[in-house]
């Protein structure tokens, strides 16, 4: 049954819209009404296009009652002529769905135009953003990737996954990061989304040696189908890393896993991690000498930055984990293997991971809990207030955000966590000084 | 002061009787000196032809689709003795939501105030019978219609459909909705069939208004494109379809019904079959006895 649901953090599927814009020269065409259309393209910034200039068949009643496919095929056929996009993708909103459009038929009739055209049906009744982006990945693979020549795979490409632009702010550093660490070890990083990557590297997918998904869940099924369509392998690794010991695992799985030779990864985990303890060392009393610093945490966040952060929290800077809370409805199948993952911290440490939605609940919980001093809550915005309640301290790591403005910074990789005990700190300061 | 407008909606299952049905109350009702508009709401677009000589007229959602500002007038035909004829319309078939088609044509006449311009007696909603989304419940809701009747047959579909449409009134009667007035059973030829129809009102708690026989007056009246009323006023078909008429005019009381459970309603129609089957090996038999 439905409920009143307090403080989502997720948008619905059409959402999704924001994985094609993230890639370059890429176009979203909305069938929906102009309502939907605003709300999701809104907070994503510009890019490429600005989000006001989408194209959208903007249905209204008339549309409802004798179906909309004659807008749609209109508001395609003129996108074709006034903007210069390598690629569009039309996404189908509630709706036009209920009303039973057939986005497929109509993308169908423009088999011959100029650009590719592709269909994606999200509308918000079926799921989150997150699942979105996997269908919007799903059908660059599905009806655009499998229509390419057969090409030669190329040795040392790997296509990294995982970060779903743009809801979380983070997405995009993240992926530069991850990018780094790979590249470092020796390999050749490909990723479709963000600054001028676009249709090249897209096209270069089916060629890369492995998939690379570094998500608990989001992109589990893109990485299986590429391997199904392509014969690409795939490395499925949960854990985003942040963080000297969680970037030095990193490294040594995907060198693993690429058939690298141990010992030049191993220097380049040395050197890191010298720089990175060096670091550590030279602020220690910021960190220990505070009284005024947390034992326990919680984080309330998607699966994918709660288990990187719980990770970098545990693993590397000493803390100790209290529940987890999973905010993005993830889907049924994954939640076990997800809960499995917050118990899997060194020194056999576990944490209860909790899958709720409503922030009231969350808060409630939370409220309850035993943090044995201030506790530290890495959750969005809206855990600012409870956590002031609780005189505790509060990182912003997860979405909505408007607590800071995130250009291209990340909590991945070796700087990344160093940069993650930078904004706790400062918030730290901010409030007691 | 406008006159109270008595509003009436009649469903019933595809193919069941209502345009024919509702056609003859409407042409009963004007020669009675009322004044009536009859709004088919059925995609199919047909209730009113035979008010008007067999002859289709254009429907709201036809204007709507040409010009969104449509003047309701334009969609209001005369036939029969003055009787307003309407169609709500519909999409192709295979798109768009027929359902929001009716929602969006009853609400440009209501908006437009056309049942209190025209000084009616009675306006008369056709609607397609199996309340299978919102949009057909439309004239159920928010007192469009005040009583609704049913056509049905004794055939099981029939009244399933029937069924349904008591479980659409029961869902909105404590908002304001409209209630069940009762059955109107349509080719009733015989006397199990008028059992089956007479047990069924018994267990919902309703009604049957008048029992109207199957007749080839009828289907000859269609083929001339008029009704019953109209091609063969002198006929006892009419005269039924006329005593009908005043006992809707006639009615004012009209309940929540009781509709059966989905499980009860088939246990019902099962125990009704094996009586059928009763009756027919006893014909089979009686026959065998009789060489
Ligand atoms: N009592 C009756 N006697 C003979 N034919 C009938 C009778 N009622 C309906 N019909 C015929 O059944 C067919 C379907 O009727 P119609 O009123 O169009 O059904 P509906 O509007 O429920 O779809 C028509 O050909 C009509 O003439
Ligand atoms: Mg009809």
């Amino acid at each position: 049954m439905t409920k009143i649901l307090d403080e989502p953090r997720y948008a619905c599927a059409l959402g999704a819209a924001q994985t094609v814009q993230a890639i370059y020269r890429a176009v979203p065409i909305f069938h929906s009404g102009p309502g939907c259309a605003g709300r999701v393209s809104g907070n994503s910034g510009t890019g490429y296009l600005s989000t006001n200039t989408f194209p959208c068949s903007n249905i209204g009643e008339a549309e409802v009652v004798f179906g909309g496919e004659g807008k749609l095929r209109e508001v395609i056929a003129n996108s074709l002529k006034v903007i210069d996009g390598d690629l569009f993708v039309v996404l189908s909103g509630c709706t036009t769905e209920i009303v039973g459009d057939d986005i497929v038929q109509v993308v169908g009739e423009f088999e011959d135009a100029s650009k590719p055209i592709l269909h994606v049906n999200t509308p918000g009744f079926k799921g989150t953003n997150y699942e979105g982006h996997e269908w919007v990945v799903d059908a660059l693979i599905k009806q655009y990737l499998s229509t390419l020549p057969k090409g030669e795979k190329i040795k040392g490409l790997v296509n990294i996954w995982g970060p779903v632009p743009s809801h979380d702010p983070y997405w995009i550093g993240d992926f530069r990061e991850l990018e780094n660490l790979v590249r470092e070890i020796g390999l050749t990083p490909n990723i479709i989304f963000g600054e001028h990557r676009g249709i090249e590297n897209l096209n270069n997918v089916p060629l890369a040696e492995f998939n690379l998904l570094v998500s608990p869940w989001v992109g589990l099924q893109n990485v299986q189908l590429l391997e199904e369509k392509f014969g690409t392998p795939f490395l499925h690794y949960p854990t985003l890393p942040s963080g000297a010991h969680e970037s030095s695992e990193f490294l040594r799985a995907v060198a693993q896993f690429a058939g690298l030779p141990p010992e030049p990864v191993e220097q380049i985990i040395a050197r890191h991690e010298e720089e990175y303890y060096y670091h550590i060392e030279r602020n220690v009393s910021v960190f220990f000498e505070n009284r005024t610093a947390s034992k326990m945490f919680s984080t309330v966040s998607t699966a994918h930055r709660a288990l990187s952060v719980a990770k970098f929290l545990v693993n590397d800077f000493g803390l100790m984990p209290n529940k987890q809370y999973i905010t993005e409805n993830v889907p049924e199948k994954h939640k076990a293997r997800i809960a499995q993952y917050f118990k899997e911290f060194n020194y056999n440490i576990q944490a209860e991971a909790v899958f709720e939605t409503d922030g009231y609940k969350i808060h409630e919980q939370i409220k309850q809990e035993y943090y044995a001093g201030p506790p530290l809550i890495a959750g969005s915005i809206f855990e600012k207030k409870i956590t002031k309640e609780l005189d505790g301290n509060f990182i912003c790591i997860s979405s909505p955000f408007s607590q800071k403005v995130v250009l291209h910074s990340s909590y991945v990789g070796y700087h990344g966590g160093l940069k993650f005990l930078e904004d706790l700190y400062t918030g730290v300061y901010q409030t007691y000084n | 002061m406008a006159k109270e407008i008595k509003k009436i909606a009649i469903y019933g299952k595809g193919g069941i009787g209502k345009s024919t049905t509702t056609s003859n109350i409407s042409a009963a009702l004007v020669e009675a000196g009322y004044k009536v508009l009859q709004f088919g709401c059925d995609p199919k677009s047909d209730s009113t032809n035979t008010l008007r000589g067999g002859k289709y007229i254009p429907t709201v959602l036809d204007l709507l689709r040409q010009n969104p500002n449509v003047d309701a007038h334009d969609a209001i035909f005369q036939g029969f003795q003055g009787v307003y004829c309407v169609e709500a319309g519909g999409p192709a078939p295979g798109v768009g939501c027929a359902g929001r088609g009716i929602i969006t044509a009853v609400e440009l006449l209501k908006q437009q105030h056309i049942f209190e311009e025209l000084d009616l007696d009675f306006v008369i909603f056709d609607v397609l019978g199996d309340v299978v989304c919102g949009g057909f419940a439309v004239p159920v809701r928010e007192g469009i219609a005040e009583h609704v009747f049913t056509v049905s047959s004794s055939d099981f579909m029939s009244v399933y459909a029937s069924n349904n449409l008591m479980k659409g009134i029961k869902k909105y009667s404590n908002q304001g909705g409209a209630l069940f007035g009762g059955i109107i059973a349509n080719s009733i030829n015989s006397d199990y069939q008028k059992s089956i129809i007479d047990d069924f009102v018994d267990k919902t708690g309703t009604k049957v208004i008048e029992y109207v026989p199957r007749s080839i007056t009828v289907t000859q009246a269609e083929l001339s494109g008029r009704t019953t009323i109209e091609a063969a006023p002198n006929t006892p078909q009419a005269d039924i379809y006329r005593s009908l008429a005043r006992k809707i005019a006639a009615h004012t009381e009209s309940r929540v019904p009781t509709p059966l459970e989905i499980d009860a309603l088939r246990e019902w129609s099962a125990n009704w079959a094996d009586q059928l089957l009763a009756i027919e090996t006893n014909e089979v038999r009686g026959e065998r006895a009789g060489i």
